[in-house]
């Protein structure tokens, strides 16, 4: 890089011989490590963990039972070292049974690694707060509150914390609308912001949000084969 | 904590004390001891006994024969000698957990079929 290349003849950079995509190389080690850290901790918890995973970007991921949190993330912590809750997140997928899944990304600062936990719930199942576990979590499951409606046990003090004060329904939901149930605005008669319904105006009121190219087409489910019912007997012709 | 700054003489680098005064290995000889009476009340063929009995017998011969912690601190290889003693005392607290949890039962509930499917 830079001026003094010699082996290219005095060719400046810019002028590309070989084009070869930049793409992140694989750590094979790293990913049999997490593979084996994984396993390790699925053989240490198998009352809570019904899968375990690592990501072709070498994630590793806990798929957990709901009433799995505080163990796991005890043991997570005490046990393997971490010590930091990074990320406290909530994923909504409405068609699935337990719609919500809570995200969990801790991070070890001595072995320099990642984990991801996730659960699930569903609108009104709570589930135990991990305030008891990681003081961070205090905040992250007041948002998680706000924005999905998911309830927290034993958290310490669980109200809103980024919507107005007054506001109703859940906005990271998937069926809440982009622009919301209502606008505010300054009314000069009373001397004060009204919230209002939302009025949009003919143009904005076309919600077609599919694309129109197909999203994952190596994920294509199978077509269903088609059954062949058995019919009525045929009458002999006579 | 300071931990890149050095200290003139003996010291140990977080606290101030005195590095070779015995309170360090006669406090990690009892933590290991309580760890190995409570993993006593789980099964024995429970992977958490199993592999923390293996890990806290290491550490307990190490401490038994290493006198010096400055070497100790080298050959666990696992930060300073304050660090050592929480990390046991976290690893005691975590056993009496997991002694009323017990963790090494079967899968709880299976999840729905498509839970865990993505893409949707």
């Amino acid at each position: 890089m830079g001026r003094s290349g010699g082996r290219d003849g005095g060719c400046p950079w810019w002028v590309c011989r070989e084009l070869v995509a930049t793409v992140r190389p694989k750590n094979e080690v790293e990913q049999k490590q997490l593979c084996v850290f994984g396993e390790y901790v699925a053989e240490i918890l198998p009352k809570y963990i019904q899968q375990a995973q690592v990501t072709c970007f070498n994630e590793l991921e806990l798929l957990i039972h709901p009433d799995g949190i505080i163990p796991v993330l005890t043991f997570l912590r005490d046990h393997t070292n971490f010590k930091s809750l990074a990320d406290l997140t909530a994923v909504d997928v409405p068609s699935r049974q337990y719609r919500f899944e809570i995200v969990y990304n801790l991070l070890s600062l001595r072995f320099n690694s990642r984990i991801r936990v996730k659960t699930y719930t569903d609108e009104l199942t709570p589930i135990d707060s991990a305030v008891s576990v990681h003081k961070a979590a205090n905040w992250y499951e007041r948002e998680v509150w706000d924005m999905y409606g998911v309830f927290f046990a034993n958290h310490p003090d669980l109200r809103r914390i980024l919507t107005d004060y007054g506001f109703e329904g859940h906005p990271f939901r998937k069926d809440f609308p982009l622009s919301g149930y209502v606008e505010v605005r300054y009314d000069d008669e009373v001397k004060r912001v009204v919230a209002e319904p939302v009025e949009l105006s003919q143009e904005f009121r076309k919600f077609d949000l599919n694309s129109p190219w197909e999203a994952f087409p190596a994920y294509r489910a199978a077509p269903e084969p088609l059954k062949i019912e058995a019919g009525a007997k045929k009458e002999d012709a006579k | 904590m300071c931990f890149f700054v050095s200290f003139p003489g003996n010291f140990s680098e977080t606290d101030g004390l005195d590095m070779n005064s015995p309170h360090f290995l006669e406090r990690l000889r009892i933590l290991y001891t309580k760890i190995l009476g409570v993993l006593q009340n789980i099964p024995k063929d429970a992977a958490y006994r199993k592999y923390t009995e293996q890990i806290v017998n290491q550490r307990f011969n190490l401490v038994q024969t290493e006198t010096d912690v400055q070497k100790l601190q080298d050959k666990l290889n696992s930060g300073h000698i304050e660090e050592v003693i929480v990390q046991a005392e976290n690893e005691l607290s975590l056993a009496r957990k997991m002694v009323q949890w017990k963790p090494w039962e079967p899968l709880v509930e299976e999840p729905p079929s498509d839970q865990w499917r993505w893409p949707i």
